[in-house]
């Protein structure tokens, strides 16, 4: 049997992934990558980006400001040394894709503009109107056709990754639309899957984020690094869930409780609405719970207002905030205020890689959201996520080509004997599987109501147990999951069984390593243990997997460099 | 409202075993006045049929994935709330004028390579070095080409072009839109790499302006501009004496 | 996907029906407007005709008794100023003009259009008036 062969293997289509392509291409012409996406690359969840992406680009800011922004916005627990390589390298990285012809929003001298966000001290964050990810993802996507050398695998989802010794030498990926496996060898393989929001019921992510990327590494034996830091953004839509970006207040909306009152003065009195997300989504659950927030049917929620911006300004700087408002919620933002309320948004946890991508296992890289290189700690701030998949995206792309210059690519165990273990493996779990009484839909939807219940803004050791509780009963009723379609063509039940597989794999590590994490400290906030403690937790977790069992924990140091934990207040 | 039903017939065709595609009806609980049909669909997906298949991600209007015709009209199925067809039926089917693989998806294949074929990135004669900075650009010179960069390639305008359904060689309205969007950037200078495959018999000169494409599309671009455009365009090239000049 | 994979998926490939037209409003407008070319080419064929009698000599054309045609002019001339409105409405989306490094509002084009169509028309009936005196 042939199969396919590259040097560098890119599972994911989204900013990272395809960054990663790019560079792995620059950096070796003669290196051939192919990249297995399970959508069109084009449908990436990076499309839903909004606010823009940060970098220190304008004269009156420094690498050093930018640097401390984000390690003081991660509550100390970001690596330094990766954020000093992050903010030196990030300006480079708008430049280039402005030459790639992303269309940032221009100052009236034509340069790349920027505007303030939460946590930022200074004007930092380009942006593209307030499509930005949607500009950037269709430009890196676009730019990417031009490379022969890349080859795509559109709409084929990785199953497993085949690993050798500690040595990556592929996956194992489902052709969605034909049903067959297929096995794709390679000297390296790069992971960029995206986030895992599907975990909870309210989310700002897209159906396709699902820890693809996590668990994969997690099942080859690779640590999960701080998957307690899960974030919630203050600003999404009830019911929908749809994202309001933090550009709303950049550009000057106002946070109003039902009496009218800029609440965040109590709460974050030197930044306002420009605080960072863990302290302002922490403030209107806190709100809520004292009775100042609005009433609706689907729960409560406060008024984001942008009135007093003008019509002018909100078409120029937020037209596609004006588009959802309209279209999902049937308001006019130019008259109305926006109902908003706290939502599941980014997992700063991931898969624990070092600053160029690489992880325990040789060969195997990972970087964007699936990844933790140590960049956000306990909270990210706005706007350093899509600068984050350019700049890591590209490191893990060179990294990976050079090793896969000098490696070989030999596998001990015939190619198609493993390929035939993981076909048989999933065909038998799903495809073949007779009876079964429990729905993919209802498992989920528990998963989900559970997640928020006991991993959400904040936390107890009591909601945590009953939450770890909860999944494991949830992974026994998976057990016994009804497959009702038995096609081999464009079977979506099959992946989204293996995607919820995935999603009860991180959701416990998500639930053990916050019960484990006795302290609050960035969007990680215990009610039973509200104070930060540096003597005993200036460390990263890290998850290992264990069959059947909790996930074993370690502990990692925190790297600093030049700033000392301080207090954190805005 | 909790006894609310509204009937779904969506479109079903599995090649395994059908010969050609017939429709099921569901009747679903018409459980929130923010339904939209797409939240219909998922919910006969988690609780009546597990086995119907259509894509979806973004479910905010930008990912592109969920396009269908709905009661024949193509939409994105996220953005087509119940309660504007309620109590009516509410037909659902793949995006006319593709090949149907499954259901409710559909074969966007021959997109993918016209739009490669479009050459979609910037070209120039000179490539500025990184260490140079940006190009500059003002937001005036971005507006010349930015409704045309709006494109989600949701694929609605091409179920919505009666002249790609009659002839799929046709390069179509998203294709020269996207043409049109780097050939209206100025940092651009591409525009002689991409007039073959613009000015081709199959190119521009295909479209009889029927003029739908643009109603349809979810984004407010309008193709139907952009290909009117580059035929005014190509034609002043050929007319001329100064056309030929960059 | 490898070709012979695609070539393994049986696709199922609709066909666009004869009456695909009369699905939905703005195909009909269009295929009327395209059909309109028809009854103008055949109008010209006459007047070709008629041109033809009027070289025979002045008894011989008299087109204005022939009630057909005068008919057939007036529905004609409908189709053709529906046919020039549809066209020149569209000039104002087609043409982009810069006057001083600001495009020109399309309305403004359009409307420029339609003053010129005034304007020619109002022209070419001065001159044929007076030729015909």
């Amino acid at each position: 049997m042939d199969f396919e062969s590259y040097d560098v293997l890119i599972v994911g289509g989204g900013l990272a992934g395809i960054r990663a392509a790019i560079a792995a291409v620059e950096a070796n012409p003669r290196v051939k990558v192919g990249m297995v996406s399970k959508v069109y690359p084009m449908r990436s969840h990076t499309v839903s980006a909004e606010g823009g992406a940060a970098a220190a680009l304008r004269p009156e800011d420094s690498y050093e400001n930018h640097a401390f922004d984000t390690i003081k916005g991660s509550d100390y627990l970001a690596d330094q040394d990766v954020v000093e390589a992050f903010v030196r390298e990030a300006p480079a990285e708008i430049i280039q894709m402005e030459h790639w012809g992303c269309p940032w929003t221009r100052d009236p001298d034509g340069k790349i503009s920027a505007r303030p966000f939460g946590g930022m001290t200074t004007w930092r964050t380009c942006f593209a109107a307030d499509k930005t990810g949607f500009y950037m993802l269709h430009t890196v996507f676009q730019t990417s056709l031009k490379y022969e050398q890349i080859k795509r695998h559109d709409e084929a989802f990785v199953t497993k990754l085949l690993v050798e010794d500690s040595r990556c030498v592929g996956v194992v990926a489902l052709d969605i639309r034909t049903g067959r496996f297929d096995a794709i060898t390679a000297k390296s393989v790069i992971l960029a899957t995206g986030g895992l929001g599907r975990v909870y019921a309210f989310t700002t992510n897209g159906n396709i984020c699902t820890g693809d990327g996590m668990a994969l590494a997690y099942r080859a034996g690779v640590g999960l690094k701080d998957m307690e830091m899960v974030q919630f953004h203050p600003t999404g839509l009830p019911f929908t869930g749809i994202l309001i970006t933090e550009a709303v207040r950049g550009e000057g909306g106002y946070l109003l409780n039902n009496e009218g009152e800029r609440f965040l003065k109590r709460y974050v009195p030197n930044k306002m609405e420009l605080g960072p997300r863990d302290i302002i989504s922490r403030a209107m659950v806190t709100e809520f719970e004292e009775g100042r927030g609005f009433d609706g049917p689907h729960g409560k929620y406060m008024h984001l207002d942008v009135r007093h911006l003008g019509e002018k300004a909100i078409d120029r700087k937020l037209p596609f905030m004006r588009e959802l408002g309209r279209e999902f919620m049937g308001i006019d933002i130019v008259k109305d205020p926006i109902p908003v309320r706290p939502v599941q948004h980014y997992m700063m946890g991931g898969v624990d890689a070092d600053i160029s991508g690489e992880t325990e296992i040789l060969g195997l890289y990972a970087a964007g959201e699936c990844a933790n290189v140590g960049l956000n700690g306990g909270n990210r701030l706005g706007s350093n996520s899509l600068s984050e998949c350019l700049v890591f995206g590209a490191a893990a792309g060179r990294a990976a080509a050079q090793y896969a210059a000098s490696a070989k690519l030999v596998t001990a165990n015939p190619v198609d004997a493993m390929l035939w273990d993981e076909a048989h493996r999933v065909e038998t779990a799903y495809l073949e599987k007779k009876g079964g009484d429990e729905r993919i839909g209802a498992i989920r939807e528990e998963m989900q109501r559970e997640m928020d219940a006991g991993a959400g803004v904040f936390r107890t050791k009591e909601g945590l147990e009953k939450l770890i509780q909860q999944l494991g009963g949830l992974r026994e009723r998976f057990e016994r999951v009804k497959i009702e379609d038995s096609s081999k063509t464009f079977n979506t039940e099959i992946v989204a069984a293996l995607e919820l597989d995935y999603m009860l794999e991180v959701s416990q590590a998500i639930a053990v390593s916050a019960l484990a994490r006795e302290e609050s400290r960035g969007a990680h906030a215990r009610r039973d243990f509200p104070e930060r403690n540096d003597e005993k937790y200036l460390k990263h977790t890290v998850a290992y997997r264990k069959e059947g069992a909790r996930p074993r924990l370690e502990y990692r140091d925190v790297k600093i460099t030049n700033f000392q934990p301080k207090a954190r207040t805005y | 409202m909790p006894d609310k039903k509204v009937t779904i017939h969506a479109t079903r065709y599995d090649p395994d075993k059908d010969e050609k595609p017939r429709l099921q009806a569901y009747e679903v609980p018409f459980y929130d006045e923010s339904m939209v049909v797409l939240d219909a669909l998922n919910w006969i997906k988690s609780n009546a049929d597990g086995s119907l298949s259509y894509r979806w991600s973004c479910r905010m209007g930008i990912c592109g994935s969920c396009g269908m015709m709905v009661n024949g009209t193509p939409k994105l199925t996220c953005n087509a709330f119940v309660r504007d067809y309620y109590p009516r039926p509410i037909l659902v089917e793949p995006l006319n004028n593709f090949p149907v693989i499954r259901d409710l998806v559909i074969d966007m294949d021959d997109f993918m390579h016209k739009l490669k074929a479009i050459q979609p990135w910037i070209i120039r004669k000179q490539e500025m070095p990184l260490g140079a900075g940006e190009h500059r650009q003002t937001n005036e010179q971005i507006d010349d080409f930015r409704q045309f960069s709006q494109c989600i390639n949701c694929m609605l305008c091409y179920a919505a072009c009666p002249v790609y359904g009659l002839n799929d060689e046709f390069l179509g309205p998203a294709a020269t839109a996207l043409a049109r969007r780097y050939n209206l950037d100025s940092r651009d200078q591409g525009l002689k790499q991409r007039l073959p495959v613009l000015a081709d018999p199959e190119g521009v000169w295909e479209c009889s302006f029927v003029g739908e494409c643009s109603v349809v599309c979810p984004k407010g671009v309008d193709p139907a501009k952009a290909i009117q455009q580059t035929k005014l365009d190509t034609t002043m090239r050929f007319v001329l004496p100064y056309g030929n000049r960059e | 996907m490898s070709t012979e994979a695609k070539a393994a998926l049986r696709e199922f490939r609709w066909h666009m029906p004869a009456n695909w037209w009369t699905r939905n409003r703005h195909y009909f407008l269009y295929v009327v407007r395209e059909f309109t070319a028809l009854p103008l080419a055949l109008w010209l064929l006459w007047l070709l005709v008629e041109i033809k009698r009027a070289g025979d000599g002045p008894t011989r054309y008299a087109p204005h008794e022939s009630t057909a045609f005068v008919v057939f002019s007036v529905i004609v001339l409908l189709f053709a100023l529906y046919h020039s409105y549809t066209f020149l409405s569209l000039t104002g989306v087609i043409i982009r003009l810069k006057v001083f490094d600001r495009p020109v509002p399309p309305r403004l084009i359009t409307l420029a259009m339609f003053g010129a169509w005034a304007g020619a028309s109002v022209v070419i009936g001065f001159v044929l008036i007076w030729f015909a005196r």
